[in-house]
């Protein structure tokens, strides 16, 4: 409680003084809003009006299969990649390439591909988890100490007993903060790709906003934003030190 | 008969000699160091015994078969204690017999028991990275006995462990070989650990590696290592093999220059 009394009090009187001085018409309101305004908004998006829980979960839905479906393929092909590494060296130069190509100037193309839906959003994000967690998949995977995996085969282990005794719980870790990114990674992606253009989604929600100088609505969406974003962190956060105590 | 028949043993590494014609028998129930500079082919020698390394020139056997990767003749122990860091002390120590499929239950109370003589006893639920350096390699020692392998491969078990807590595991090493008898061949750069531990000391030269000399150790049973460390018997034999291991050194370092 104590702790957090600093936070509060600046919280209080940074809002306060906002208000203030919008209310004294010191800045302009469309281009600042106020926080009685954010308020108001957020109220009747969730409470009155309810239309934001609609949004929220257009792009929540996004992101988590987004995620899902970018850190599956991602897994199953670092595995691959890991026990074959003649595919790895075949595919690297064309998967660095489109690693290398920024994400949202695919947009245009996943749009006319997979139309204005979630689809384009979803193929956005998952482009962006896959990749990262590829790239963790083989670095946690090349990282488990080669002792362990010596000691196994000398006490007569199989590769499949390696795999799942030694391997796999060796690369946890660096798979995990992978998985922690992509979340991130997704998010971004489905957030973006709806301000590009979409029908649903707090990206599209806020591209609107802001097409009609609702700047209120504006400040409300990035502070929702921000939360989600916060959230998404502190829940992976959570579950790795569930799983991985012994770190 | 003995456990353990090297014949003849030539090992190259390209064009590099690594092992030259090495004969060694070693008997069952003994406990023999071999010793030499570093690059002699001691750790060689011993990655062969566990199939590790292919057999090139020579024969090796071990209880009369071929040395293979997985023989359950052998158990096999590191110089860093390669404890698997997701897995607590009591769950390392059974590994070895998760592995070779001793039943679950027979696990548990074998690791139990060899935790308590090992001195971890209250240690069980701790994962390694809650434990001390020499608590590890305790541990290691322990996932070693629980397996009933009548033969003992050891590279360097103490090498990076400092010199206090060496002491302690080299005695709790004795005490744990005089309980459960095996055949012990254990690697290592330190020659008053070698004298201190074992029957025979078998002395390497530097590369090429060749056996040069292949002591036996006349102290007596029980030892205690840290009452060794001034015992005069101990000293004369320790400067007796220090003097072959200068032996290997200085020829080599002839054929150099």
């Amino acid at each position: 409680m104590s702790r957090a009394m600093p936070h509060v009090i600046f919280i209080v009187v940074f809002l306060g003084l906002w208000e203030f001085v919008m209310r004294r018409q010191w800045l302009p309101e469309t281009f600042f809003g106020t926080p009685s305004g954010i308020a108001a908004y957020l109220w009747d998006g969730f409470v009155t009006g309810r239309k934001l829980w609609l949004e929220l979960g257009y792009t929540l839905v996004g992101t988590v299969v987004s995620f899902l479906l970018g850190s599956s393929t991602a897994l199953a092909l670092g595995l691959v990649f890991v026990m074959a590494p003649k595919v790895e060296q075949a595919m690297d130069p064309y998967l660095a390439v489109l690693n290398a190509m920024p994400r949202f100037a695919l947009a245009p193309l996943f749009l006319l591909w997979f139309g204005l839906g979630i689809g384009s959003k979803i193929a956005v994000g998952t482009s962006l988890a896959f990749f990262i967690v590829l790239a963790n998949t083989v670095a946690g995977i090349r990282g488990v100490s080669t002792d362990l995996v010596v000691l196994s085969r000398s006490l007569g282990a199989t590769p499949r007993q390696i795999f799942f005794k030694v391997t796999l719980p060796g690369a946890v870790p660096v798979i995990f903060s992978g998985l922690r990114l992509a979340l991130i990674f997704s998010m971004l992606g489905v957030v973006g790709a709806e301000i590009i253009a979409a029908e649903h989604g707090l990206g599209q929600t806020l591209s609107y906003l802001q097409s009609t100088f609702n700047m209120n609505g504006v400040m409300a969406l990035l502070a929702l934003l921000a939360m989600l974003g916060m959230l998404v962190t502190r829940g992976m956060t959570r579950l790795e030190k569930a799983l991985l105590k012994w770190q | 008969m003995a456990a353990i028949s090297i014949s003849g043993l030539t090992v190259r590494f390209g064009e590099v000699l690594a092992v030259d014609n090495a004969s060694l028998d070693i008997g069952d129930g003994e406990f023999v160091s071999i010793v030499g500079p570093s690059g002699c082919g001691k750790t060689t020698i011993l990655n062969l015994l566990t199939g590790l390394v292919p057999l090139q020139d020579g024969r090796i056997s071990l209880l009369g078969k071929t040395p293979s990767v997985g023989n359950p003749d052998v158990a096999y122990m590191l110089a860093r204690d390669s404890l698997l860091p997701w897995r607590s002390a009591l769950d390392n120590a059974a590994y070895g017999m998760e592995i070779r499929g001793v039943p679950e239950a027979e696990r548990e109370r074998r690791a139990r028991a060899l935790l308590a003589e090992v001195g971890l006893k209250g240690f069980e639920k701790h994962y390694p990275k809650m434990l001390s350096h020499g608590m590890r390699q305790r541990c290691a020692l322990a996932r070693t006995f629980c397996l009933d392998s009548p033969v003992m491969l050891m590279d360097e078990p103490f090498g990076a462990l400092d010199a206090q807590t060496k002491l302690q595991l080299e005695d709790l090493l004795l005490r744990l070989w005089g309980e459960h008898r095996r055949t012990v061949v254990f690697i290592t750069h330190d020659l008053a650990e070698a004298v201190a531990l074992s029957d025979r000391v078998i002395v390497m030269s530097a590369r090429p590696g060749r056996i040069i000399a292949d002591m036996h150790i006349a102290l007596e049973r029980p030892r205690s290592v840290r009452a060794l460390q001034h015992d005069k018997h101990f000293l004369e034999i320790y400067a007796r093999v220090w003097e072959k291991l200068e032996e290997g050194l200085g020829n080599t370092a002839e054929v150099m220059t």
